[in-house]
């Protein structure tokens, strides 16, 4: 027989404890409360500076393109035989930019990463307006700009058929796709939010203008199980997309025949560079923002810190795919493909171009910016310590992005510069137009997320309240209480 | 001529089809409601007559508008086309002219291409005896100075207009009472012509005390002068470079800057013609100063400072005249030369040696006693009527040019009469020109331009004409070529602006009968022989008179005593140092003396060694440059070249100017280019370059020592050069031998190339290889290296032919320059230790490639044009749709060549120094631009009188291309059309539409046409006979990054050189190693063909 104090009660060994995904056990009402209260709340000081800094700034973008159009080309800094400069390089780096929102909120939705529901809805925002900015250049960098349609295949009196064998061509059609499918998905992922917002709204305007785009959202089950399918269709086909934007973009290069364009190994690094810079750029927009927006118990320092993680793994792609570059130019044995590599980025007037008894390349500065920023910057990620200091992120993730726009530098205009025939080499420098033209971008960027921010949830409401305990009719703090019982 | 109208229409027959029953019915209503439905004017088009005033109006407003001028006419004496032309003028269909273009002592026969009227293209005669067609850079770009808007306009009586009629009248009086001729003098500039001869001689006879002075701030006429001397009679040298095996020139740069070089280089190249691997080649050597083009082609090059080339010459001398010859002066000039020795014996051998076959040639820059050292150098190595040969020449007479400026400033001179040239800019500074001028009464001028010789309110002249010269295609003329032969000059168009000749002036001046040129110069040619009307024509239609040519001098007889007493007048100068430079005076490869500055094509014309444009600089060697701490190299900021600015004083005379350091220049030794700096000049001119000229004096002509640099410590001045980069990086890009290798193993150009990528096998057939087959022809251009010396006759042709735009020196200072052809240069140095290397800095050897579109047949810029703007076409071209274009400029990044050029701006419709300046924001004429452009969008934004004359000389047959579209060479495919037009048209039913080489059909391009070497030949690959095809077939051909398998269609002839062995400089291989001759070198052999793998 078996005596009851034999009996040893083992208890349950200790639930490794998860870090919650909302601080301080927050419930739905006051999620509601709080991300709506950033609309509903009065505009803050700094939000009316920005706003009126990125205006200005975004008139100058505007002016520099009626600039260039009337004028020619010419006012950029591209020449002879470097054809395309800053604008093909803001393009690549935009559209880089624009892919962690995608990512975010597709491939993780895929991969049922709970994480994403606090930051995929702004990381998305900023995808469309990152892609904005970015399909602003292609258009603008052609000579005559007015004739920018003939790359549709629009049917027309002129028999004017765009040619498909140029990966320009496929930018059209890539870009283009990509656009629309992140506004679809974005929109789509606003609706229950937007109708969160009509019900709350107190004015009439506001009732009218979020009503309209709750598109008659009433909360319904049959909504939500339609919503949770056309959601998951649209991640599934923007997942593709993701994959695909970038790689096209890159094909622009690689299907080339330059030395240092080149390259069968574009397609992979160009995604995960893309990858890499956008989870840089959602870092260094999100960390004032919580901040400034007192959501710091929806953006936790958890999130922070697996958005480095990610950082820190495309970054080692990347670097990865640098030292393979250098590899197979010293292992093909091509002169012109080791000219490049070595003669042309790497020789700084310090250390390699001493070693291998070489001239300094024009712009090895240039290119050691986007070695330090890009492969040694996110080692700083394998420090707990560094991933959870909101400041070293922040500075960090700016490092990021600088390194991002750089790697596209050296890639455009170091291996258009010296390439085949000596006699062609070059050099290319800037204007102040090119510089404008840049930053005003930033006008239009920030324009644009700064009225996001106002106006639109910046947070899944609804998503964001899902990953919460009390969603849960398993856990002790969720489900509907009845009495004491669960 | 009157403008033959087009044939009458035929008359209507079968059906005839109507719009609408009024129509048909022909009522007046249905005229009315013409008249309604189109715009006003359109019914004047169905009225024949109204129509005709229409046009007529509208096309001398189109050409001449707000020019004041009398419009663009055809001369209304009776001129002869062409023979392959239709007597008949067709509207669109370009006529073709026999002129000349006269130089200072010659001339080159020309047709000229006039298309509605406007003289549009120039090339060479090619049935001229003594040419093959070519011609030079500043013959092909005297056409843009005929449409010059800033050209002397009108007649000016100090500086205010006056009439033409006046000034005629005014020239009467003056000539009526000018006497015996004293106090009156005329101031010419060399010429050739037998009108002016007669004239002069005329007027010499009326006024006998009167003073003729023949000035030339560049004279070219030292080898006359010193043959006349030595033979004892007025003869001419001309060498015949292609009889002469060893050829040895002592600072003489017969291939640039010598009088006739397009011929001197076609017949230098005939010796140089390699089709098998047992033909002969010359040889030449070089002694000189500059790097110069000569300098660049030859076999062996040695470099002293110019105080040191006598010296050189005379060592030369010691070592090859006979020792009767032989005085004690001549050792002592030659005594400092001896450390050179090493190089001028086995020279002098080989020039021995070949007695007979060899040649010895002085640049103008020598002094007389040189020439006359050389003429009896040639005289002793038999290479009289071999080599050289003499024929006879007028004999110059006349007061000289500082005779003259004693005169006026002694007040002897109270009537002084200027035709052409510009003293009051190029006189020696010593002369102080602009007051001498002053000092006469009475100044007539004659000059192509408004410029420094023109009035100015501060000379104090008492009363100064100034006559607007006329363009030599607005003018009736003769002149006699370098052999002598006499050729027409005729106008293709009535002067512009109201353009007087010289020999108007002169006959005007004489009050003769008759007096106008035409009849002058028809009368001349009665004097030469021409009795009758039909001779008349035929020397019109022919562009020469045959057998014409001056008499050789059959056995002339040389007269040593002049050499000997000429040497004792020459005093050797010290070797100079840093601080006492010497200074070398040279003709600008572009300006000449200064007289092309104002031409925009020139200015933009890369100089063909420093690759320098719209400026000039102070040459000097790295060493020197070293020394004197101004070593600018490496001072290259953005690719652009900020070098230092200096201070050079010589002789207490100073000038500012930009360094330039040109490897292969002597040592000590600084090298000034004469034509820029010009203080009053048009817009093209303004601001370009520094004048030389004021550092020249009567007795530093050509070279001054003692010279001295100040460093300014100023690099703010910027350079634009168009080839920034100087090695070829050990690259095969341009691929050369030595003779001995090639005879060795013949194909050794295609042993040099990387190893080839695998072919491998096609997924798909190539579409272009199937249109292959269905094309007519297959168009294919070969360049034979061999034969290229780099004198950029090409690249002027293609411009002219192509409306290739030209885009300011800041343009190219960023590398956005235009060109469609360019003339790519590398230095090359050994490879070695870095003191090797940096020795070589100092010797290099250097190279020259035209580059142009290669024509690929997988052309690698097609498959990334979205739009479809850039395709093949199934003839083989690689064809541009400008209008399909939208800029995007994938192409010019994937063509591994880089030989396509963008419209950054719209070059063709604004001023060069706004182009930055928004139209938006910008008023031309006093209007708003955009407000012009809304009015009417196809003006330009240049002011008027610059939009109307630019649009004169455009190629109607190529389209001018606009802002934002990407343009290359078509391999002119407007002739490739033209000529295939014609073969249809003569073809009818006999089907024979091909073109082929041996009916004469096909067509030449722009550069092979100018090409005085031939370097240049295009035609039909597919055709066996071709002689494209044979050169194609040479062992030495291959095409450039073959390995990338772009398959050009335009393949290059490789270079040989032919050192001798027992020079000092002699290497085994020429310098410009590629890698792979430096690991053949290594390994001792380049005679394996290593290719293979590769597909061919």
């Amino acid at each position: 027989m078996l005596e009851v104090d034999q009996i040893k009660v083992q208890a349950a060994p200790a639930e490794l404890e998860r870090i919650p995904l909302v601080g301080n056990q927050r419930g739905p009402g006051w999620l509601s409360d709080r991300i709506a209260s950033v609309i509903e709340g009065e505009t803050p000081g700094w939000w009316k500076i920005c706003f009126a800094i990125s205006l200005t700034m975004m008139t100058v973008c505007f002016g520099m393109i009626l600039y260039l159009m009337s004028t020619g080309v010419g006012v950029w800094g591209v020449t002879h035989p470097v054809m395309w400069g800053w604008a093909i390089v803001n393009f690549v780096w935009w559209i880089g930019i624009g892919h962690a929102g995608t990512l975010i909120s597709a491939i993780l939705f895929l991969l049922r990463q709970r994480w994403r529901t606090s930051i995929n809805r702004a990381a998305e925002a900023m995808t469309i307006f990152a892609v904005m900015c970015a399909g602003i250049f292609p258009l603008i960098h052609i000579g005559r700009i007015w004739y920018g349609w003939w790359l549709f295949p629009i049917p027309n009196s002129n028999s004017i058929w765009p040619q498909f064998r140029s990966p320009l061509m496929w930018d059209v059609f890539a870009v283009s796709t990509y656009f629309t499918v992140s506004v679809l998905f974005w929109y789509m992922g606003l609706i229950p939010d937007l109708a969160v917002m009509r019900d709350r709204a107190k004015t009439k305007i506001r009732k009218i203008g979020y009503g309209l785009f709750a598109l008659g959202w009433r909360g319904s089950n049959r909504h939500w199980s339609n919503y949770e399918k056309a959601y998951l269709i649209l991640a599934g086909l923007s997942t593709p997309l993701v994959l695909s934007v970038h790689s096209i973009v890159s094909l622009d290069f690689s299907v080339s025949q330059l030395p240092g364009w080149h390259t069968t190994i574009f397609p992979p690094y160009f995604v995960a560079g893309a990858v890499y810079s956008g989870f840089g750029m959602v870092l260094t927009l999100l960390i004032p923002l919580r901040r400034m927006l007192h959501l710091e118990e929806i953006i936790t320092v958890r999130h922070v810190e697996l958005m480095c993680k990610v950082t820190l793994a495309t970054g080692s792609i990347v670097g990865y795919a640098y030292l393979m570059e250098f590899f197979i130019a010293w292992y093909s044995g091509n002169p012109y493909e080791r000219f490049m590599f070595f003669h042309n980025r790497a020789a700084d007037p310090f250390i390699v171009a001493p070693l291998l008894h070489i001239r300094p390349a024009p712009y090895w500065w240039a290119f050691w910016i986007m070695w330090s920023c890009n492969v040694m910057v996110p080692q700083f990620f394998w420090f707990k310590k560094v991933r959870t200091s909101m400041l070293a992120v922040f500075v960090l993730s700016i490092l990021v992005n600088v390194g991002m726009w750089f790697e596209r530098f050296v890639i455009v205009v170091l291996s258009l510069q010296r390439e085949f025939i000596p006699s062609n080499w070059g050099y290319y420098a800037p204007s102040p137009v090119d510089v404008l033209q840049y930053l005003g971008t930033f006008g239009l960027f920030f324009t644009f997320f700064l009225l996001f921010i106002r106006y639109i949830p910046l947070v899944a409401i609804a998503e964001v309240k899902g990953v919460t305990p009390q969603a849960d009719a398993h856990h002790p703090l969720g489900g509907a209480k009845i009495g004491d019982k669960h | 001529m009157k403008t033959i109208p087009p044939p009458c229409p035929e008359p209507e027959v079968g059906p005839k089809y109507w719009r609408s029953l009024e129509q048909l019915a022909d009522t007046p209503e249905f005229h009315q409601w013409v008249e309604r439905e189109f715009p006003s004017g359109a019914s004047e088009f169905t009225d024949p007559v109204s129509r005709r005033n229409f046009v007529k109006v509208m096309s001398a407003s189109f050409l001449l508008a707000g020019l004041g001028a009398t419009g663009c006419r055809r001369p209304t004496e009776k001129i002869y086309p062409f023979a392959k032309m239709p007597l008949n003028y067709t509207y669109g269909v370009p006529q073709y002219f026999a002129t000349a273009m006269p130089s200072r002592r010659g001339a080159t026969p020309l047709i000229v291409k006039s298309s509605e009227g406007r003289p549009i293209k120039i090339e060479g005669n090619p049935d001229f005896p003594d040419g093959n067609g070519g011609t030079d850079h500043i013959t092909q770009a005297s056409v843009l100075s005929l449409y010059d808007p800033d050209r002397a306009m009108r007649v000016r009586r100090n500086g205010s207009g006056d009439s033409r009629a006046a000034i005629l009248d005014f020239l009467q009086s003056l000539g009526k009472s000018a006497g015996d001729g004293t106090g009156l003098a005329f101031l010419l500039e060399q010429s050739s012509s037998p009108s002016r001869d007669r004239l002069q001689q005329a007027l010499t006879e009326k006024f006998p005390k009167a003073q003729w002075c023949l000035y030339e701030p560049v004279d070219l006429d030292a080898g006359r002068q010193a043959a006349s001397l030595a033979y004892g009679s007025s003869v001419e040298p001309s060498y015949k470079l292609d009889q002469a095996q060893v050829i040895v020139s002592v600072d003489c740069d017969f291939i640039g800057s010598e009088q006739d070089a397009h011929g001197h280089i076609q017949r230098f190249t005939d010796g140089r013609t390699l089709n098998g691997k047992d033909d002969p080649m010359n040889r030449l050597y070089t002694v000189e100063s500059l790097f110069t083009l000569t300098g660049l082609n030859s076999d062996h090059r040695l470099r002293v400072p110019p105080s040191m080339i006598v010296a050189v010459l005379a060592r030369l001398a010691l070592n090859v005249l006979k020792s009767s010859d032989i005085d004690q002066k001549l050792r002592e000039l030659a005594a400092p030369a001896e450390s050179h020795d090493a190089w001028i014996v086995p020279c002098a051998k080989d020039l021995v040696a070949n007695a007979g076959k060899s040649l010895v040639l002085a640049g103008y820059r020598l002094p007389l006693a040189a020439h006359l050292l050389v003429t009896a150098m040639n005289d002793s190595l038999g290479a009289v009527n071999q080599t050289v040969e003499f024929h006879e020449a007028p004999k110059a007479t006349g007061t000289t040019f500082p005779d003259l400026a004693a005169a006026l400033n002694a007040g002897h001179v109270q009537t002084l009469i200027i035709l052409g040239g510009n003293p009051a800019y190029n006189a020696p500074v010593d002369l102080n020109w602009p007051q001498a001028q002053a000092k006469a009464k009475t100044v007539v001028r004659l000059g192509y331009y408004e410029d420094e010789t023109s009035w100015n309110a501060a000379s104090h002249v008492d009363t100064q004409w100034d006559l607007p010269m006329a363009h030599y295609l607005e003018s009736w003329g003769d002149v006699r070529t370098a052999d002598g032969t006499v050729a027409p000059i005729q106008p293709l168009i009535d002067p512009l602006f109201g353009g007087i000749t010289e020999l108007e002036v002169l006959a005007a001046f004489g009050a003769m009968t008759p007096a106008s040129p035409y009849e002058i110069v028809r009368e001349t040619f009665r004097t030469l022989g021409g009795k009758s009307d039909d001779d008349w024509g035929k020397f019109l239609h022919d562009g020469f008179l045959a057998g014409s040519a001056a008499a050789k001098a059959a056995s002339p007889q040389h007269n040593p005593a002049e050499l000997a007493s000429a040497i004792n007048g020459l005093k050797a100068s010290p070797a100079p140092t840093k601080d006492s430079l010497d200074v070398v005076f040279y003709r600008d490869a572009k300006m000449d003396d200064g007289r092309n500055n104002n031409n925009g094509w020139l200015q933009e014309l890369p100089d063909p060694i420093t690759k320098l444009t719209w400026d000039n600089a102070i040459l000097l060697s790295p060493v020197t440059a070293q020394a004197l701490g101004v070593f600018t190299n490496r001072n290259v900021q953005n690719q652009k070249f900020f070098n230092y600015r200096v201070e050079l004083t010589v002789n207490g005379r100073t000038i500012t100017g930009p360094i330039w350091v040109q490897p292969g220049l002597a040592d000590n030794t600084v090298g000034l280019a004469l034509g820029y700096g010009r203080e009053k000049t048009g817009r093209v001119g303004t601001g370009t370059g520094f004048n030389a000229y004021k550092l020249r004096t009567t007795d530093t002509l050509y070279f001054a020592s003692g010279a001295t640099v100040k460093d300014l410590h100023d690099n703010s001045y910027e350079l634009a050069t168009t080839q920034s980069h100087w090695s070829m990086e050990g690259r095969p890009v341009v691929r050369e031998a030595n003779l001995a290798q090639y005879r060795k193993n013949p194909a050794f150009a295609k042993s040099m190339r990387p190893e080839m990528p695998p072919l491998n096998l096609p997924l798909y057939p190539n579409p272009l290889d199937t249109t292959k087959k269905n094309g007519l022809h297959q168009w294919g251009m070969s360049i034979d290296l061999n034969r290229c010396v780099g004198c950029s006759a090409c690249m002027i042709a293609c411009q002219s032919e192509n409306n290739v735009p030209i885009v300011g020196k800041e343009m190219v200072g960023k590398s956005r320059e235009m060109h469609w052809i360019r003339i790519d240069r590398y230095y090359s140095t050994p490879l070695g230790t870095s003191d090797e290397k940096e020795k070589g800095m100092e010797e290099p050897q250097a190279v020259v490639q035209p580059m142009l579109c290669q024509h690929c047949e997988a052309a690698p810029c097609e498959n990334v044009c979205p739009v479809n703007a850039t395709s093949h076409d199934d003839e083989g071209l690689n064809v541009m749709t400008y209008n399909r274009c939208v800029g995007t400029r994938y192409c010019s990044n994937n063509c591994p060549y880089k030989v396509r050029r963008f419209n950054f701006f719209d070059y063709n419709r604004r001023p060069l120094n706004h182009l930055y300046k928004s139209p938006l924001v910008t008023v031309t004429d006093g209007e708003w631009e955009l407000l012009r452009w809304l009015k009417n969008p196809d003006k330009g934004n240049l002011p008027e009188d610059e939009w109307q004359l630019s649009r004169l000389v455009k190629n109607p047959d190529v389209t001018v291309r606009m802002r934002g579209v990407m343009e290359k060479c078509s391999l002119c495919l407007q002739r490739i059309e033209q000529a295939k037009i014609a073969a249809k048209v003569k073809a009818r039913d006999s089907g024979d539409i091909r073109l082929s080489e041996a009916k004469g059909t096909v067509p030449k391009t722009a550069c092979q046409q100018a090409c005085p070497a031939g370097a240049i030949v295009f035609g039909d690959i597919s055709d066996p006979k071709s002689t494209v095809t044979k050169l194609k077939a040479q062992e030495r051909t291959y095409q450039v990054l073959d390995f990338l398998l772009t398959k050009p269609r335009t393949t290059y002839l490789a270079r040989v050189r032919n050192p001798n062995q027992d020079m000092p400089d002699y290497k085994e291989l020429p310098m410009p190693y590629t890698t792979k001759e430096y690991d053949s070198a290594k390994s001792g052999s380049l005679e394996e063909e290593t290719s293979g793998k590769g597909e061919e």
